[in-house]
C-alpha cells in the first residue's frame, strides 16, 4: 500500500470519522435525495454580469449532502480528483458541522478550493467516480457543491487558515504566468519552503480566472480571497512583466532563479480564417471576455469600450462560447445565439452551463457552421451566411465528424460575432527560447509525471503543454510541477504526495 | 517605479513623458511599444517607446491627445505613477545598412520615426527625413530629427511651416532627385497607405509601423489583426512594423474606425460628468 | 527552320505543350527546378487534398487522447490542420515559383465544395499562376443521381471562379453518361482548360492474402487511348483548350494528342518512370517530328486531325468492333 493510501486509511479510522459513520446507516444516507442547488431567477439575472447563478448551499443543505456520503473504504471519488483533494475528510467533516475543518482539508491539496467548486467539471471528475454513480447508478454526492460551501463559509467567517509553510531553504523558482497552474504550483512550493515569485504579463493575477470566466460563474472577488492568501503564505507577485521580453530568463537566472515554471497558457486566439472575418464586430472570446471581465468594459465608469449587439452569434460549443453567448446576453442582446457545428448532446461545455444558458433565453443552433460574414458600409459585420452539417463517422476522438450538406446554406442578421473556436499555445516562451521543444502545435513537450521540459530547469503545466484545457486540470499540472522540480532541485526521489 | 520624472508639452495637443522604468529602458530597442494604463478604470493603450536611458532607467513617451486615455495621461504630471506600464512589446526595427533612407513621419508618428532615423544613421546610412502635419504646432521633435538626419524637409498642410504640401509630394521629389534604397513610412494609416503607394511605383523597400487598435499587446485577444501579404498578423507579437507593400490599409482603416461610436459615447459621458 | 514549342493552356503562354502533372515529384522543390530546367511548359503542383487533412486530424485526435485532452480544444482543430496545410502549401507556392521560373498551377483536390474558395484565393495570393482544380468523386452514392453529380461540378467550377482572378482549369474523370454534353457545358463557365482525364487510385486484389489492395500506381502504356479518343472528338466543340493526360510517355504519344486537338499534355508516370530527362526527350521528339514534317508551330498541326476537322465520325466514334467486321467485304 503506498503512503498516501496509508494516509488516506489513517484519516478514515480516526475516531471522530468512525463515530459518524455509526451515527446513521448507509441505508439512510442512501435514501437522501440530493440536493438541488438554489439558482437565480433567469429573468432577473440576465441583467446583471456580476451577479452569481448558483447562489450557495445554507448548512442545513450541506450537512444533509454531506450526509449521503458513505466514506467508503476506498474512495473513488479522489481518483477523480485531478489534485487529489481528500473528499471524504473535508465533507465528512462538513457532516459533523467543522465546516473550517473542511476549508482546511481542502487547502492541503487544493490551492484555490473556492474557484474549484465553482468552475471543475465535477460530473466528468470526483462525481463520476463517486460510488453512487458507479455502482448505484444514482446521482452522485455533490462534491462540488459542498466544495464550494467550505471555501465560501470560510471567506465569509473571516478565519481564512493560512497552510503551514515549512522553513525557507532560499532556493528561489520562478512561475511564468499567474493563471492557474502557476498558483497551484506556488500553493505548493511555498509550503515546502521554496523563495516564489510569480511573473505576470498583465495587470491583475489570476490569468483565465479573471480574465477568461465571467463575473456571474467566478466573481473576480473570490480569485482574489485565494491570491491574498497565497500572498500571506509568502508568494510573491510581479505584474506587468513579460518573461523573455521585459527581461529575460538569462536576466532572471543572473538574478539568482534556480528553476522555472513555465504556465504562460493557451491565450493565442483561432480564428476560422473564412471570409470576411476581420471586419469590425468579429472578435475572438478572448478579445470580448478580457474587455469585460478584465477591464469591465460593461461600465460606463470604466474606460474601455465593448461592441454591443442587438443579433449576437457565438461561434463555439465548449465553455468559452457559453461564457461569451451568456454575456452578450448580459449586454443587451436581444438574440443571442450559439452557432455549432455538432449537435446539442456533444458539446463540450458543461451540462449545468448549457442548461443556465437555455433558462436565460440563449439560442442553440446546432449542426451549423459559418462560411462568410458580410459588412455594412461602414464595415461592421451585418449578416453571416452559414451551411447546415450532418453527423458522419466518427473520428479518432469518439466523436461523429460534422459534414457539409451540400446547398444548405442561408443567412442570418448579426451585428456582432464572437469567434469562440478554440485557443492555442501563446507563442512568446518558446519564441524566446530556441532550445526548447515544443511540439508542431506550439505546445511545450513535457515528461507527464514531472512536467520537465526538454531544458533541465524549465517545467511546463496548464494550456502551454495541454493545448486548451481545464482549470483544474492545469492545478493539478502544477502540483506535479512542483513536485517534479523539488525533486530535480534536491535530489530528492521520494514521491511527494 | 512608473513614476513621471519630467513632461514638457510641444504643443497644446502633444506632450513628451519621461517616466522611470529600469527594466525596459534596459531591455528595449528601436521600435518597441510599451503597453500602459493609467488607473483603475484606464484602458490598456500602446505607446512606441521613443527613447530610453538605461543608466537613468527611463524611457520616453510621446503622447497627444486623441481620447479620454490619452486625455487623461497627458495631464499627469511628474511625481504622478502610472499604474501599469509593461514592455518592452512588438519586434525590434530590422536596422541593416541600407545606403540611402528616406524616413516619411506623419503627425505623432515622429515619435516613433525618431529612434529609428537614429539607428539607421548609425549604421552608416544615408538619412534624408521628412516631417509632415496639418499646422506648424503639430511638427514635433524637429531638433531631434535633424540631429540624426543627413536632410530635413518639413510640409504642412497650410504651410504655416516648411513647405506647403502632403508628404507623399516632399517623397516624390527626394525619390526622383536621388536613389533611395530604403523608406520607413510611420504617421496615420492613410498617409502610410498612399506613401506606401508611391514607393511601390518605385520599387522602394518600405516599413510602416502600424497603429492598429490593442487591448492586452501580448498576443492574446487579436483586436490588432491586420492582413499582410494575404495572412493574418497581430500588430502586437509580428509587429509593429511590416513590409508596407503588403499591408492591407484599407482594412486597417476601417478596423480602426471598429470603436468610433463608443469612443464618443465615453467623451461625451466625461464631458457631461464636468459639467454635473 | 527549327520548331517552336509554344503553346497555351492554363490561359497561359506555355513554352512548350508538355506540362509536369500533379504527382509527388511535384511536392519537392529541388525535382521541380529539375523538371523546368528540362523544359517543361509548366509544373502543376501536388494536389492538396481534403482525405489527406482528415487523415492527419485522426491521426493528431487518436495521439491526444493519452495526454487527457479536452474535447474543447480538438472540436476545432481540423481547421488548424487545416490552417497548417495551407500554409505549407502557399510556401510550397512561393518556393516553387522562384526555382522554376516556367509558370507554376496551384492544384486541389476537392471531394466537397465549400472550404476550398478561401484557399483558392489565397493560393493566388502566394503567387500561383493559375490553379487546376481536380474534380472527381466516384459516382458509388446509390443515394446521388446523374445530376446530382454534375451539379457538383458546376456549383465548385461556379464557386471558384468568383474568388480567384488567375486562369483555373479543371481536371475530370470520364465518368458522365453525356460526356461530350457535358465537357463542352463545362468549357462555357470560364474555365481556362479541361485536361482529359484523371487518373485514380485504383483497387485491386492480392488472391493469395485474400485482401483488397491498391493496384500499381503508373500508367499503362496503351492508358492513352481513352483520353486521346475524345480529345479527338472534342477539339474544337470547346470554348476552352482541352489537355490530355493519362499514359503519355513518348514525345510520339504527345504528338498523337496535339494531332487530335489538345494544347498540351500531363505527363506524371513517364517522370516517375524515367525522370526529369523524359521532357527533355520529349521536347526533342516533338521538334524533331515537327522538323521533318516541316511544321514550324504547333498551331500549324494542332487538332489536324481531330473529329471536326477530319469529319469521319466512324473513325473517332466508333466503339463496336462488330461495326469494324461489318463493313468487311467478303
Amino acid at each position: 500500500m503506498s503512503t498516501y493510501q496509508e494516509y488516506l486509511k489513517g484519516e478514515r479510522e480516526q475516531t471522530w470519522r468512525a463515530e459518524l459513520r455509526k451515527m446513521t446507516p448507509n441505508k439512510e444516507r442512501t435514501t437522501i435525495e440530493r440536493v438541488k442547488m438554489p439558482e437565480l431567477d433567469p429573468q432577473i439575472r440576465i441583467h446583471y454580469q456580476d451577479r452569481e447563478v448558483n447562489l450557495g448551499l445554507t448548512a442545513e443543505q450541506a450537512v444533509l449532502e454531506a450526509r449521503r456520503c458513505l466514506d467508503c473504504p476506498t474512495p473513488t471519488c479522489i481518483e477523480g480528483c485531478p489534485v487529489s483533494i481528500n473528499i471524504p475528510k473535508f465533507v465528512k467533516n462538513i457532516e459533523r458541522g467543522e465546516f473550517l475543518e473542511a476549508a482546511k482539508t481542502l487547502k492541503e491539496t487544493s490551492a484555490l478550493p473556492a474557484v474549484c467548486g465553482r468552475v471543475c467539471p465535477q460530473e466528468k471528475q470526483c462525481e463520476a467516480q463517486c460510488f453512487y454513480t458507479q455502482k448505484m447508478k444514482k446521482t452522485p454526492v455533490a462534491i462540488g457543491y459542498l466544495e464550494r460551501f467550505a471555501a465560501d463559509y470560510e471567506r465569509e467567517s473571516g478565519r481564512m487558515s493560512v497552510p503551514e509553510v515549512a522553513a525557507p531553504n532560499g532556493i528561489k523558482v520562478a512561475a511564468i504566468g499567474s493563471g492557474p497552474a502557476s498558483l497551484s504550483f506556488a500553493g505548493d512550493m511555498i509550503k515546502l519552503g521554496y523563495d516564489v515569485t510569480v511573473f505576470e504579463a498583465l495587470h491583475e493575477i489570476g490569468g483565465v480566472l479573471k480574465y477568461g470566466i465571467p463575473e456571474f460563474r467566478l466573481p473576480n472577488k473570490i480569485v482574489d480571497v485565494e491570491l491574498t492568501n497565497l500572498e500571506k503564505m509568502g508568494v510573491k507577485f510581479e505584474r506587468n512583466f513579460i518573461v523573455g521580453k521585459t527581461a529575460s530568463f538569462d536576466d532572471l537566472k543572473a538574478e539568482g532563479f534556480a528553476a522555472f515554471f513555465v504556465a504562460s497558457g493557451a491565450g493565442l486566439p483561432r480564428f476560422m480564417n473564412i471570409p470576411g472575418e476581420n471586419y469590425n464586430g468579429i472578435l475572438s472570446s478572448n478579445e470580448y471576455l478580457t474587455r469585460v471581465n478584465l477591464m469591465n468594459a460593461a461600465s460606463d465608469a470604466f474606460d474601455t469600450p465593448v461592441l454591443r449587439g442587438k443579433n449576437v452569434a457565438v461561434i463555439g460549443g465548449g465553455n468559452t462560447a457559453m461564457d461569451s453567448v451568456r454575456t452578450a446576453k448580459r449586454l443587451g442582446a436581444e438574440r443571442a445565439m450559439i452557432i455549432y457545428r455538432r449537435s446539442r448532446d456533444e458539446m463540450p461545455a458543461r451540462v449545468e452551463e448549457v442548461h443556465h444558458a437555455e433558462e436565460e433565453g440563449i439560442e442553440f443552433i446546432n449542426l451549423t457552421n459559418p462560411v462568410e460574414y458580410f459588412a455594412n458600409e461602414r464595415g461592421r459585420v451585418n449578416r453571416m451566411r452559414v451551411q447546415r452539417m450532418e453527423l458522419g463517422e466518427p473520428d479518432a476522438s469518439g466523436r461523429r465528424s460534422p459534414r457539409v450538406i451540400e446547398g444548405s446554406e442561408y443567412d442570418i442578421d448579426v451585428d456582432l460575432v464572437v469567434v469562440a473556436v478554440g485557443v492555442s499555445p501563446n507563442p512568446l516562451i518558446p519564441s524566446a527560447l530556441k532550445e526548447l521543444k515544443v511540439s508542431r502545435w506550439g505546445t511545450i513537450e513535457v515528461d507527464k509525471e514531472s512536467m520537465q521540459s526538454s531544458v533541465p530547469e524549465l517545467f511546463a503545466g496548464g494550456d502551454i503543454v495541454r493545448g486548451g484545457a481545464t482549470v483544474i486540470l492545469a492545478m493539478g499540472d502544477g502540483r506535479r510541477a512542483a513536485a517534479g522540480m523539488h525533486r530535480y532541485l534536491t535530489g530528492d526521489q521520494t514521491s511527494n504526495h | 517605479m512608473n513614476q513621471i520624472v519630467e513632461k514638457t508639452w510641444f504643443s497644446d495637443k502633444v506632450a513628451k513623458i519621461v517616466v522611470e522604468a529600469p527594466r525596459i529602458a534596459r531591455s528595449r530597442k528601436p521600435g518597441h511599444f510599451v503597453i500602459l494604463r493609467v488607473d483603475e478604470q484606464g484602458e490598456r493603450i500602446p505607446l512606441t517607446i521613443t527613447d530610453s536611458d538605461p543608466e537613468k532607467g527611463t524611457i520616453t513617451l510621446v503622447v497627444q491627445v486623441m481620447g479620454v486615455s490619452s486625455a487623461k495621461l497627458c495631464s499627469m504630471n511628474p511625481g504622478d505613477k502610472i499604474l501599469d506600464l509593461v514592455g518592452p512589446l512588438g519586434q525590434a526595427t530590422h536596422i541593416y545598412p541600407a545606403g540611402t533612407v528616406l524616413a516619411c513621419g506623419g503627425g505623432v508618428g515622429v515619435a516613433p520615426m525618431l529612434p529609428i532615423v537614429e539607428g539607421f544613421k548609425k549604421a552608416g546610412c544615408r538619412v534624408i527625413s521628412i516631417l509632415a502635419a496639418r499646422t506648424k504646432e503639430l511638427i514635433i521633435l524637429e531638433e531631434e530629427i535633424r540631429r540624426w538626419s543627413d536632410e530635413v524637409i518639413i510640409m504642412t498642410d497650410d504651410g504655416s511651416y516648411g513647405r506647403q504640401g502632403l508628404i507623399t509630394a516632399g517623397a516624390e521629389e527626394v525619390i526622383q532627385r536621388e536613389k533611395v534604397d530604403a523608406c520607413i513610412a510611420i504617421g496615420p494609416a492613410v498617409m502610410m497607405k498612399f506613401t506606401a503607394q508611391l514607393t511601390k511605383k518605385y520599387n522602394i523597400p518600405t516599413q510602416a509601423s502600424l497603429n492598429a487598435i490593442m487591448v492586452d499587446g501580448t498576443g492574446m485577444c487579436g483586436a490588432c489583426r491586420v492582413t499582410v501579404g494575404g495572412q493574418t498578423k497581430f500588430t502586437c507579437v509580428d509587429g509593429p512594423e511590416f513590409d508596407a507593400h503588403q499591408v492591407d490599409f484599407d482594412e486597417l482603416i476601417l478596423r480602426l474606425g471598429g470603436y468610433r461610436d463608443e469612443e464618443k459615447h465615453a467623451s461625451d459621458c466625461k464631458c457631461n460628468s464636468h459639467h454635473s | 527552320m527549327k520548331a517552336n514549342l509554344t503553346t497555351r493552356f492554363f490561359g497561359l503562354e506555355l513554352k512548350s505543350p508538355v506540362v509536369a502533372a500533379s504527382s509527388s515529384m511535384t511536392g519537392n522543390v529541388d525535382q521541380i527546378r529539375k523538371i523546368a530546367d528540362a523544359g517543361a511548359g509548366a509544373i502543376v503542383l501536388k494536389s492538396i487534398f481534403e482525405e489527406e487533412i482528415y487523415h492527419q486530424l485522426q491521426e493528431e485526435l487518436s495521439r491526444r487522447n493519452e495526454f487527457l485532452s479536452d474535447p474543447e480544444y480538438l472540436d476545432y482543430f481540423d481547421y488548424v490542420i487545416k490552417d497548417e496545410s495551407l500554409r505549407k502549401y502557399v510556401k510550397l507556392v512561393s518556393d516553387a515559383k522562384a526555382a522554376a521560373g516556367v509558370p507554376v498551377v496551384a492544384s486541389i483536390n476537392c471531394a466537397t465544395s465549400n472550404e476550398w474558395m478561401a484557399f483558392a484565393a489565397k493560393l493566388q495570393e502566394a503567387g500561383a499562376d493559375a490553379l487546376e482544380l481536380n474534380l472527381f468523386v466516384a459516382p458509388s452514392d446509390y443515394g446521388k443521381t446523374g445530376q446530382d453529380h454534375e451539379n457538383f461540378y458546376f456549383t465548385v467550377v461556379d464557386r471558384v471562379l468568383r474568388h480567384v482572378s488567375i486562369p483555373v482549369s479543371i481536371k475530370i474523370s470520364h465518368y458522365f453518361s453525356n460526356l461530350a454534353g457535358m465537357v463542352q457545358k463545362l468549357s462555357q463557365t470560364g474555365v481556362a482548360g479541361i485536361s482529359l482525364f484523371n487518373r485514380f487510385y485504383a483497387p485491386d486484389i492480392d488472391i493469395a492474402a485474400e485482401k483488397v489492395v491498391a493496384a500499381d500506381v503508373l500508367s499503362a502504356d496503351n492508358e492513352y487511348l481513352l483520353p486521346l479518343r475524345w480529345t479527338g472528338i472534342l477539339a474544337g466543340k470547346t470554348a476552352c483548350r482541352l489537355a490530355g493526360t493519362t499514359g503519355i510517355h513518348t514525345a510520339e504519344t504527345a504528338v498523337k494528342f496535339l494531332l487530335a486537338g489538345a494544347s498540351a499534355v500531363q505527363v506524371a508516370s513517364a517522370l516517375y518512370q524515367h525522370g526529369p530527362a523524359v521532357v527533355a526527350d520529349m521536347n526533342s521528339g516533338i521538334t524533331r517530328w515537327m522538323d521533318e514534317k516541316g511544321y514550324v508551330s504547333i498551331d500549324d498541326f494542332r487538332g489536324k486531325l481531330s473529329l471536326q476537322n477530319v469529319g469521319n465520325a466512324t473513325a473517332w466514334e466508333r466503339v463496336q468492333f462488330m461495326k469494324y467486321f461489318g463493313e468487311k467485304e467478303f
